[in-house]
């Protein structure tokens, strides 16, 4: 069998109860497309984020997107759909942050930085490429995501309730962060 | 959201969120459903074809402890008759002086068999691999 075969399709740890729930509707490759293109772009980003590598990011996307085909979900809603897309997507960062570090590569590789970008664009990365994987996740999960906390735990095989002290670590790690680079944000006026 | 710290993350995400760093267009989602298939059906195959590549291990087995024991059932017997093969023994053996190793009809008979086996089990690897 071919290797990546293999891992692609491993089964899957866990297959979420929004797969086992009536209507049952296989998607089809109309559907698969639609959902495609409302969800690609953002996955994308939070792999990216995650990775810090571009690279990396379509790689790891495509291996979602496998692994989502591979799990033959049936219809629910996009909601689970989505959510179910960002989890195994944060299972496949994690996966590669362990792969890389017994490969004795960087666990965190530097952000690339283009020179044509600007520089709050190229502080703004460093400074989050400073977090914690699992700091970075939960942040872009509740902040750019929208995910609930019950969602945020299941994505990140956390208890819901540690979500919310863990975010607000995470919260506070940026904010330091934010605040020694001289780039804290503003408390938006009302 | 009430907490001013939460406030000021959320702010600043959603701005470092806008920034859009992809540097080329993603992947067709055509191409990722019909590579998804592809790899789908090549898992189908390989546990379709699961069975047949145990028996074909199991029968290399087989042939391999067959072809020891024969070989150790008239060791003795061979390694005689090999060295028969020198002009010495040829001329001694034509003048009776030497008797000749017996290999029985049973163990020529094993020996065609066991060959055949072979043979078979060569081709059937070969266009199995084709």
């Amino acid at each position: 069998m071919n290797a990546d075969a293999a891992v692609l399709f491993a089964p899957l740890a866990v297959r979420p109860a929004a797969f086992r729930r009536t209507p049952k509707r296989p998607m089809d490759e109309g559907r698969f497309e639609a959902f495609y293109r409302n969800t690609a772009g953002s996955l994308w980003s939070y792999v990216y984020r995650m990775t810090g590598n571009s690279a990396t990011a379509d790689d790891l996307l495509q291996k979602t997107f496998y692994r989502f085909l591979r799990a033959q979900p049936e219809i629910a809603s996009d909601d689970h759909l989505r959510h179910y897309l960002f989890k195994t997507a944060t299972n496949l960062v994690f996966d590669h942050f362990r792969e890389a570090k017994r490969g004795r590569e960087l666990v965190e590789p530097p952000p690339e930085f283009r020179p044509d970008r600007n520089e709050l664009r190229q502080d703004m990365t460093r400074a989050f490429a400073e977090l914690k994987p699992r700091e970075r996740a939960l942040l872009w999960l509740a902040h750019v995501e929208g995910c609930s906390h019950d969602e945020i735990a299941d994505a990140l095989g956390l208890k819901s309730k540690s979500v919310r002290v863990l975010l607000f670590r995470a919260r506070k790690r940026l904010g330091d962060v934010l605040t020694r680079r001289g780039l804290a944000p503003e408390a938006p006026h009302d | 959201m009430t907490d001013p710290l939460e406030t000021r993350i959320d702010a600043w995400m959603q701005e470092f969120a806008r920034f859009d760093e992809r540097p080329r267009a993603l992947p067709d989602p055509s191409m990722l459903w019909v590579r998804a298939k592809l790899m789908q059906s090549v898992v189908i195959a390989d546990r379709a074809a699961r069975p047949v590549t145990n028996a074909q291990i199991g029968s290399y087995l087989v042939v391999a402890a067959a072809w020891a024991a024969l070989l150790m059932w008239k060791w003795q017997a061979l390694v005689t008759w090999v060295r028969g093969f020198t002009p010495a023994h040829i001329v001694l053996g034509a003048t009776g002086v030497e008797s000749a190793a017996s290999l029985s009809l049973t163990f020529l008979g094993l020996l065609i068999v066991l060959g055949s086996l072979t043979v078979l089990l060569a081709f059937h690897t070969i266009l199995a691999e084709e």
